[in-house]
């Protein structure tokens, strides 16, 4: 008669264990939009407010004259990002789980490693490259960075999809006369569509996010994303909270709504990624 | 999670293209079997090579230009050109026994030691809270993932704010609870720096940790759960006992997969602090990045990062001998 009460109050307290942890993780980001809307004279006063204190537009109004370019900067560098991965490990994916090729066992080694590899030896050498080849300042370059974060992932996440389709189907379609490319375009990409979207997410999040590559390989003569613009809202001795905190809700924005919109993708993507590298 | 889809490994790739030669009808198939079978090869060296083309341009030559580097006497001369002077074994002889770059390999070490400890405890114990059911737990489980999804830089930035000395929401909480007796300048003094980074981090990694616990927590059969529980095993002794071992190949990949994130972090430093006040943060990425992009000795970042590189790559037969069902060919990862 004990036993359903009990495991009751366990449950609630479980909820409550839950939820104590679920507010260190979100606190943060709630800070930063409370801290987005205070005044400058508020967030000089040594007091953190929990609800916004007289709130006002006034960062946002600064941020949005200052930094909208960065955003759209930040915005095509994410979808170029995604697309330059797509392009890629699609293809890629696809050859490396359909067809028996002998580098097979290398490539898929080279990207277990390339995953491993951290970004500041990459880019201190593509910043050297680039300058030779003129793609310091320049979109190209820094999208060709950022696919070093996106690339080796997406592959390998498509790769384990295709292993899932059977191989009956490509068949079926080449006893009807269809290429291989055709094949690929008509029967394999409809049918990894999830996938494909789930791997667009991630390197849309990485070229967005991305702030190293745009560290070393734009010099600020050029194109600057909201990642540098918020860099250099930081001074060293006096930062600008108010428009760094507008800025930083700005950049948050890709986040939440893929959180809210591609969910689904974003659960399998984690777990398919990281297991297998 | 390992190892499952063993089975499957023959049969979804090395016959899969023998297999498809077969059903043809022989009157029909003109070409012979040769032909056929090279066009497909080329079909699929064709879709491999962007692939393998940008892997040699953007891991395979700046990985090769950084090891040339690293042994070359470098100065901001010498960018446009493709070659410097050579030098030796100078650029790592300056790194050995450059005090800060000591300073802050060893300082790598302990922020990517302390990082994993408490990141795999943390997000163990939410992977086992989430794990039960509770009132809101599919919420609470879609949300704890929000760290992992915002921009690395930003976090610093958002850590910064939290821990300011005069005004940051963590002082006013320490000192709500009397934690504290007066404000803390957890970004400003060299003993606390590095601990700040440390918490910034730990908060960023637990759902990674979270994430991929839970699920190989899901995959432990219920029977053996139920078996264990019939047999007396109390609550530990199931954890440790039953779980543990189980999910044991998961828990390998995670911290792995968790050292070679953790020795990379850079974002996180230069946003929070910058790897001050007096180098007291800096880390191995953020002082190979001072060395080549403030202070112009590429060759001297150079040779720290071949450091970083080496340190990472250690992992890399392990890292390939857990990943070898996706290397034999199996299903990769499970969905």
């Amino acid at each position: 008669m004990t036993r359903p009460q009990r495991s009751t109050a366990v449950r609630w307290l479980r909820a409550l264990a839950a939820a104590v942890a679920l507010v260190v993780v979100l606190f943060p980001v709630y800070a930063i939009i409370v801290g987005s809307f205070e005044s400058t004279e508020t967030l000089f006063s040594g007091t953190f407010y929990w609800l916004p204190h007289r709130a006002t537009l006034e960062n946002y109004v600064t941020v949005f004259r200052a930094q909208s370019g960065n955003v759209l900067t930040s915005l095509f560098v994410a979808v170029g990002t995604a697309l330059l991965a797509l392009a890629v490990a699609v293809p890629a994916a696809y050859a490396l789980s359909k067809y028996r090729l002998r580098v097979t066992v290398v490539i898929v080694s080279s990207l277990l490693i390339a995953q491993i590899v951290p970004s500041i030896v990459l880019a201190t050498s593509l910043f050297i490259i680039f300058h030779w080849i003129h793609l310091v300042n320049t979109f190209v370059g820094l999208v060709l960075a950022d696919g070093t974060y996106a690339i080796p992932f997406a592959i390998l996440v498509l790769r384990a999809f295709f292993f899932s389709l059977p191989n009956e189907l490509m068949d079926a379609a080449r006893v009807d006369g269809a290429s291989e490319w055709t094949t690929f375009r008509r029967i394999v990409l409809p049918l990894a569509r999830s996938a494909v979207i789930t791997v667009a997410v991630f390197a849309f999040l990485n070229g967005w996010g991305d702030f190293i590559f745009a560290l070393t390989i734009l010099n600020g003569a050029g194109i600057e994303p909201i990642t540098l613009g918020i860099y250099t809202y930081l001074g060293n001795y006096s930062t600008d909270w108010g428009a760094v905190m507008a800025a930083s809700a700005f950049a948050l924005v890709p986040a939440g709504v893929m959180l809210v919109v591609a969910q689904r993708y974003i659960a399998s993507g984690l777990t398919a990624g990281s297991i297998k590298g | 999670m390992s190892g499952k889809t063993h089975s499957h490994a023959g049969v979804s790739e090395p016959q899969g293209t023998a297999a498809a030669m077969r059903p043809r009808p022989a009157g029909g198939d003109r070409q012979p079997r040769l032909s056929a079978r090279k066009k497909r090869q080329l079909a699929g060296w064709l879709f491999l090579s962007p692939a393998i083309a940008y892997l040699l341009f953007a891991f395979f030559l700046p990985i090769v230009y950084n090891l040339m580097l690293s042994f070359e006497r470098t100065s901001p001369a010498t960018i446009a050109k493709f070659a410097a002077p050579f030098a030796g074994l100078a650029n790592y002889h300056f790194i050995f026994h450059d005090p800060t770059t000591l300073k802050a390999i060893i300082q790598t070490f302990e922020f990517t030691g302390g990082s994993l400890f408490f990141q795999f405890i943390i997000g163990f114990a939410l992977a086992l809270l989430f794990g039960t059911e509770f009132p809101g737990s599919t919420l609470g489980r879609s949300l704890v993932i929000v760290p992992w999804l915002l921009p690395l830089f930003v976090t610093g930035v958002m850590f910064k704010f939290l821990f300011q000395a005069e005004g940051g929401a963590v002082n006013q909480v320490l000192m709500a609870l009397g934690l504290a007796h007066h404000p803390i300048d957890w970004l400003n003094s060299p003993h606390l720096a590095l601990w700040t980074v440390l918490i910034a981090n730990i908060w960023l990694g637990v759902p990674f940790f979270t994430v991929l616990l839970y699920s190989a927590i899901q995959d432990v059969p219920t029977e053996v759960m139920e078996a264990a529980t019939i047999d007396g095993a109390g609550p530990w002794q199931r954890l440790f006992l039953v779980i543990v071992p189980i999910i044991l190949p998961v828990i390998e990949v995670v911290l792995l997969l968790g050292f070679v994130f953790t020795v990379k972090v850079f974002d996180l430093v230069i946003g929070l602090t910058g790897g001050g006040p007096a180098n007291s943060s800096q880390l191995i990425t953020t002082w190979s990045y001072n060395l080549s992009f403030q202070q112009f000795s590429f060759g001297e970042g150079a040779a720290l990062n071949n450091v970083l590189l080496a340190l990472a790559l250690i992992c890399s037969p392990l890292y390939l001998w857990l990943g070898r069902d996706s290397l034999r060919g199996s299903s990769g990862a499970d969905r």
